[in-house]
């Protein structure tokens, strides 16, 4: 047996791990592909009325795009100040790691009190759950269920980020912990990758 | 550290080239093509980057990806086809 096929043997008869990563990273990995399937299926379910549609709104008529740019953004830049917080982490450099753990979580923030203006907007023009003055019924029910998943995701990343900066500030948060509240936090910004392209794009 | 705000910049000139081909009028199918190729693009970016799958083992990037993108595509694959008849139907036969 060559060299390599007999470390994957090793690798694969147990008592080690084939994902060289501690059980801490792997089990999130898992549950970061279990609720993207999620997002997988409630996304082709909103293509699939999308294809039944008769009459799809018009986002640009329906949405402030520079609005939701600007929605992007915060995400995006929120995605690379939590980067930043697991880098100084893994570093030991604790002060770092939490100011930037800390000026994520106000990221968080910042989005959802965007999107709650969003939908307060969109309700006072008449928007529903299973009705909407611009076209389709589906349109204002896959609007308020990709956009409230999602949202409730930067809620719960919200709540993580504010447990993880305490912790971090008590000193009993170990870098592993950031790495893991920061994979939950990019798995929220991918998500909003598709949604952006999928709702308020295509 | 500065390969994440480099990462951030790149990001930022993805959506901003969507935004502009939302607004520029392309033929429908090429604008539909652009935009799936810089979403794909930009979460690609995202995992490699910010999640560090780049420097995770082989096997959990590709169970990762596979995993993901295999059961997705098979959701859109199995479902599309099946609404676009229904869709075909309902012409036929009138609005619902």
């Amino acid at each position: 047996m060559s060299h390599s096929a007999s470390s994957t043997f090793d690798r694969w008869s147990g008592g080690t791990c084939p994902f060289d990563a501690g059980w801490r990273k792997v089990m999130m990995w898992w549950f970061i592909v279990t609720d993207g399937l999620l997002f997988a299926g409630f996304l082709a379910a909103y293509g699939y009325a999308r294809l039944l549609a008769f009459h799809w709104p018009d986002q640009a008529e329906v949405f402030s795009l520079k609005y939701i740019a600007a929605m992007t953004f915060v995400l995006i830049s929120s995605s690379a100040t939590m980067a930043t917080a697991v880098d100084a982490a893994r570093k030991g450099a604790r002060s770092t790691a939490l100011r930037f753990i800390l000026l994520t979580a106000a990221g968080g923030a910042i989005f959802l009190g965007m999107q709650a203006y969003e939908w307060s907007h969109l309700i006072a023009e008449g928007a529903r759950l299973n009705a909407n003055p611009w076209g389709d019924a589906a349109f204002g029910a896959y609007f308020f269920l990709l956009t409230g998943f999602h949202g409730t995701h930067v809620l719960t990343g919200v709540i993580i980020l504010a447990t993880t900066a305490i912790r971090t500030a008590m000193g009993r948060t170990q870098a592993e912990g950031v790495e893991m509240a920061g994979l939950y936090w990019h798995f929220v910004d991918l998500v909003w990758v598709f949604i952006f392209t999928l709702f308020y794009l295509l | 550290m500065k390969s994440y705000w480099l990462t951030w910049l790149i990001l930022l000139v993805f959506t901003v080239v969507m935004l502009w081909a939302d607004s520029a009028s392309l033929p429908r199918s090429a604008f539909v093509v652009f935009m799936l190729a810089a979403m794909l693009t930009k979460a690609s970016i995202i995992g490699a980057n910010f999640m560090h799958l780049r420097f995770e083992r082989a096997t959990l990037a590709l169970t990762v990806v596979v995993g993901l993108l295999v059961t997705a595509t098979i959701l859109y694959v199995l479902i599309a086809p099946d609404a676009a008849r229904i869709h075909e139907m309902a012409g036929t036969y009138g609005p619902r």
